[in-house]
């Protein structure tokens, strides 16, 4: 409990630390919000007016401590383009990204398990070069590039599922696949990697010697090992996966923040820009305690300090 | 020799990174005709003699532009990993050895670095330093120096827990020895996958970032920007995204192997 | 192998039993356009670019409209009258509805216009109306335009979206379009996902007429290719790979719509570069560029090789101008002549942007692969929307490809090479200065006579291509991808997408209904 509140603790600064760099880099980045809003055509006094009303036009610490102030008292502001509170726009659009995230992250570890077992069991033999191969695919594949192949196999040519969209469960299985295999290989390549060892320690040695039993005392030992990893693991590749949706939603005109995210960006919309970025952030970091609270329920030895 | 038999990923590993290290060093002169030449009567020709990998949209020969992407690719993807390697390290060194706010303090920066999206660190990069190489390399370091930050930092608190590291610390070893000769031989295992499962990850975040306006400049080709480039034409012409695809997928295949390699040869060495 | 493929397999059974069926159809009678960007504005009052315009015409009429061949005709303008040089008095049309059920009445007009030029609404389209001096409405279906001075393109003025009066200023209200008199109303509007238009009900459509549009934004090239072969896209405008056509048409119901249009895609020079003042430099790039081979192969013929600004198809248009045949040998000799000195390794530098897409940059790729066979070394940057137009402002480029689109009246000459046009006033982003040129274009917004005005636009033009602020590129042809059930459909060269609201559904089960 206290180790929980540490931790929330550490997420004020995270989430100043985050909001900052945002700050910094969507104002460092040419462009401007008015120009972008107005159009080439507009008369400078009338640019220069909007900016005013915006309140843009203020020196750059005013505008960053107003920020951080209204941050504070959870306030994310008002989207530029949407004319639209930050908050409510991002409450609209956050399930469907949690949606696809997980939905990622299920197909990762679904895919994985097999794949890592088959391996790590007999390292060197075919079944561990085809799932290794498959993993090194599923790496090698950026998201851009995997979204539209799904597509043109499993939608166009076999007509199993939709193209595009958000709605039923046929709809979120091109894009879980597409967010998920870089993930599946990644962890596949983990558990094979913690099986390999298990199988080399004198413990399966002696299990092995005694002949029966082998496969089954390895899988359990070996995977009762891997598991602190593999939770490990999707803590450090939240963040990938969080960015691979971003990709995928655009890819996939999945109705998420992630789009919200690059639109803002185009439109300049400080405010839903940082917004965005936020709930990513902040996404990250939650999946990072539970992955830290997992760890001990998994590995009864971790103590939480 | 013995070794080699025993450690097939570091022998096949080995020869494939030696194969296209090779391939980046001497490609130019295996692909005879010049990859940014324009040829728009050949656009989007198919695979044949003359153009084993077909010609892109402008008619350029897509085996000449693999060859010399091979250059660019190779050495980003190696410059990356080096720099965040050693950034990573050094700063995950610094957090786990001096400990307290020191620790604390790097470690949030290092939060704060992993909860930022990386792509919007890339855009901001991109339209702040403009495109180039070296605007490549730090923008996809900065996104990469993270993880070897924690890495190693995590290696270090549960290794200075052992008993034959707080035994040499006892005999009045200094940290810095106390490093060199236990901790890094632990960690160079678990650095060695991460770095080759590294060289993957930067070649397709290359790509990405091509699709963004970020990375190897026009006309030099890249295998990301051949991806982001042929990415349209993948209904009709799919051999313009296969043949980077395929030279994507053998360099991560080699490094992955070579890393598997490498852990082994430091797990028997301990 | 074996396994790791069983795997594979397992999970495609997996997927095809949660997958089972056909992807399903889009909600019936509605026509599906696959667009690759948001429109930035949905009310007519800020509309300037050309996907906002495109979806406004389906939603909003004004007093008079540009038809198929580039002339004003009267929209709710039954009449029109120019009783001297400053005056014009449109009579509207009886019995015309808003999508609310109001009927259009001359307050309408007025009000639409007064709230644009209103300096608090910051309008984009405020400065297109300088030259207005006021607007009367003596009855309830007359409305008198009066300009300051004698203003030829006076009409450019007259194609305004009408709002019902009263409409707030967006930045308060909702971003659904106000109502309109046009053929359709917004329903729902998703940012960089998807805008609905359903037919005005005050409007008569037949009964084979989509019950409204259903415009889905899809930046993806492929997915959009894919939309149209699954048939759940109807409607592809000016967005599908002209390689990809083919093979769309082989293997589903397409059928493509070409036609030649007024898309002006042209490479600017940045004047502020001391090289590029040169002419000699400017004719030696224009040489450099083969346009030949690029329309024919590259663009697969779908573009007319460009002799200015304005296509064969405007009144105004004049052909008798200098053109530039590809030929490096005498661009080589010009580079020369004004000793624009290369560099150590026999290289001149230059620096080229665009606005990214993949398009672009394959054009951008050939010019830059043309120009460095006569020793120009081209940099290319590519930015989105926001930087690339920071940077066009900022003079930070020393040649831009760009495009103009759907330009009507010649006067578009005087907002881009006039001295004084110079942002962030106007849109003479090279600061081009030719007194000859301010002459002219200042003339011929003066000069209301349609024959002394296509005089002194012929001078322009041959001005134009003689000194060359521009090198002229294409006009790119419309190329519309269409499913085969969608009939009537006639394409406008500006790439006007109102015919939409015409067109017919044939061959499409109108039973089902799912959203």
């Amino acid at each position: 409990m206290r180790y929980l509140l540490r931790r929330l603790g550490t997420l004020v600064p995270v989430a100043i630390g985050v909001a900052t760099l945002t700050f910094a880099m969507i104002h460092l980045v040419p462009g401007d919000p008015v120009v972008a809003m107005l159009g080439e055509t507009a008369a400078p006094a009338d640019v220069a007016g909007l900016r005013h009303q915006l309140g843009l036009d203020r020196p750059i610490g005013e505008q960053y401590v107003d920020f951080l102030a209204g941050l504070m008292r959870g306030n994310l502001g008002e989207s530029i383009s949407y004319h639209r509170p930050v908050a409510g726009l991002i409450a609209e659009r956050f399930p469907a990204t949690l949606e696809l995230t997980i939905a990622g992250l299920v197909v990762g570890v679904l895919v994985a398990f097999p794949l890592g077992i088959v391996s790590g069991a007999n390292p060197g033999g075919p079944a561990d070069l085809g799932a290794m191969g498959f993993a090194i695919l599923g790496i090698s594949i950026p998201h851009i590039y995997l979204g539209p192949l799904l597509m043109i196999v499993f939608s166009l040519d076999l007509r199993w599922f939709p193209l595009t969209g958000r709605g039923g469960l046929a709809h979120l299985v091109l894009p879980a696949v597409t967010l998920g295999t870089a993930l599946a290989a990644v962890i596949a390549r983990m558990l094979r990697q913690s099986l390999v060892v298990v199988r080399e320690s004198d413990y399966m040695r002696t299990a092995r010697s005694k002949g029966r039993g082998a496969m089954a005392a390895l899988l359990i030992h070996g995977l009762r090992n891997a598991m602190t990893s593999v939770v490990t693991l999707v803590g450090l590749q939240a963040g990938a996966l969080l960015t691979g949706a971003l990709i995928t939603e655009m890819i996939f005109s999945w109705p998420g923040i992630g789009r919200l995210l690059i639109g803002a960006i185009g439109a300049r919309d400080y405010p839903l820009v940082e917004g965005c970025v936020l709930t990513f952030a902040f996404t990250y970091v939650v999946v990072n305690m539970a992955t830290d609270l997992l760890y001990g329920i998994v590995d009864p030895r971790v103590r939480l300090e | 020799m013995k070794g080699m038999a025993r450690n097939p990923s570091l022998t096949v590993g080995t020869a494939i990174v030696a194969m296209l290290l090779l391939v980046a060093a001497l490609g130019p002169l295996a692909a005879r005709s010049d990859p940014t030449a324009i040829n728009l009567a050949e656009s989007l020709a198919r695979p044949g003699i003359g153009h084993p990998f077909g010609c892109d949209a402008l008619g350029r020969d897509v085996f000449a532009r693999v060859m010399y992407g091979a250059r660019l690719s190779l050495g980003v993807s190696l410059s990356v990993v080096a720099l965040s390697l050693v950034v990573g390290s050094l700063v995950g060194a610094i957090a786990g050895l001096a400990g307290g706010w020191i620790d604390e303090t790097i470690m949030r920066a290092v939060d704060i670095v992993l909860a930022f999206p990386g792509i919007l660190l890339a855009i901001a990069l991109a339209a702040i330093l403009g495109p180039g190489i070296v605007d490549l390399i730090v923008a996809l370091s900065a996104m990469g120096w993270t993880t070897y930050a924690r890495l190693v930092r995590g290696e270090l608190l549960s290794l200075r827990e052992r008993d034959y590291v707080q035994a040499a610390h006892v005999l009045g070893a200094s940290p810095s020895r106390v490093v060199i000769r236990h901790l890094l031989p632990a960690v160079a295992g678990p650095m060695a996958v991460q770095a080759t499962f590294g060289v993957g990850g930067i070649v397709a975040a290359e790509a990405a970032l091509s699709f963004l306006g970020l990375g190897a400049m026009p006309p030099t080709p890249s295998w990301g920007n051949m991806l982001d480039a042929g990415r349209a034409f993948m209904l009709v012409a799919p051999y313009l995204t296969m043949a980077p695809g395929i030279a994507i997928g053998v360099t991560i295949l080699g490094f992955n192997l070579l890393g598997d390699g490498l852990a082994q040869l430091a797990g028997t060495r301990s | 192998m074996g396994r790791g493929r069983r795997a594979v397999g397992v999970l495609m059974l997996w997927a095809a039993a949660i997958g089972c069926g056909r992807p399903a159809p889009p909600p019936s009678r509605y026509l599906q356009v696959d667009i690759e960007t948001s429109p930035t504005a949905t009310d007519p009052r800020f509309a300037t670019d050309a996907v906002s315009s495109r979806i406004n015409e389906l939603i909003f009429d004004s007093l008079v409209k540009v038809d198929r061949n580039g002339r004003f005709v009267g929209d709710l303008a039954e009449s029109i009258e120019r009783p001297d040089d400053t005056h014009i008095i449109f009579h509207l049309k009886s019995g015309v509805r808003f999508s609310d059920g109001r009927e259009l009445a001359s307050r309408d007009v007025k009000f639409t216009y007064d709230s644009v030029r209103d300096p608090s609404s910051a309008s984009p389209k405020r400065a297109g109306l300088e030259q207005l001096k006021s607007l009367e409405t003596p009855d309830e279906r007359t409305v008198v335009i009066t300009t300051v001075r004698p203003y030829a393109p006076v009409m450019e003025m007259a194609t305004y979206g009408i709002v019902p009066a009263g409409t707030p200023l967006p930045r308060k209200s909702i971003a659904l379009a106000p109502p309109g008199t046009g053929a359709f109303r917004m329903t729902r509007y998703v940012r960089d996902d998807s805008v609905w238009l359903e037919r005005n009900p005050y409007r008569p459509a037949g009964p084979e007429m989509p019950r409204g549009i259903l415009f889905k934004i899809v930046p993806d090239p492929t997915v959009r290719a894919l939309e149209l072969a699954e048939g759940i896209c109807d409607v592809a405008p000016n967005n599908i790979e002209a390689e990809v056509i083919p093979y769309l048409i082989a293997r589903s119901d397409l059928v493509v719509n070409e036609a030649p249009g007024d898309t002006y895609q042209y490479l600017m020079f940045n004047f502020r570069n001391r090289d590029l003042s040169d002419l000699r430099v400017r004719r030696a790039i224009a040489y450099a560029i083969d346009r030949r081979a690029i329309a024919d192969s590259f663009l697969r013929g779908t573009a007319r090789i460009a002799t200015g600004m304005i296509a064969p198809e405007n009144w105004a248009y004049e052909g008798a101008v200098t053109t530039y045949d590809f030929n490096p040998a005498k661009s080589g000799q010009l580079l020369d002549e004004a000793g624009y000195r290369a560099g150590d390794d026999g290289m001149r530098d230059l620096k080229l942007i665009y606005k990214t897409t993949p398009e672009g940059g394959r054009l951008a790729e050939v010019i830059q692969a043309m120009l460095r066979r006569v020793g120009i070394r081209v940099e290319i940057r590519s930015n989105e929307w926001a930087t690339f137009l920071s940077d066009l402002n900022s003079g930070n480029f020393d040649l831009a490809s760009m495009r103009w689109i759907g330009i009507n009246d010649p006067n578009h000459y005087y907002l881009v090479f006039d001295s004084r046009m110079t942002p962030p006033i106007g849109l003479n982003r090279g600061r081009y200065n030719n007194a000859a040129m301010d002459l002219l274009v200042e003339e011929g917004m003066r000069t209301i006579d349609p024959i002394r005005r296509r005089a002194i636009y012929a001078k322009v033009q041959q001005l134009a291509a003689e000194d060359l602020p521009y090198v002229s590129l294409w006009w790119l042809n419309n190329v519309t991808v269409l499913n085969r059930e969608v009939a009537g459909f006639e394409p406008y060269p500006n790439g006007s997408l109102r015919s939409l609201a015409s067109v017919r559904i044939v061959g499409r089960s109108g039973a089902e209904t799912s959203q």
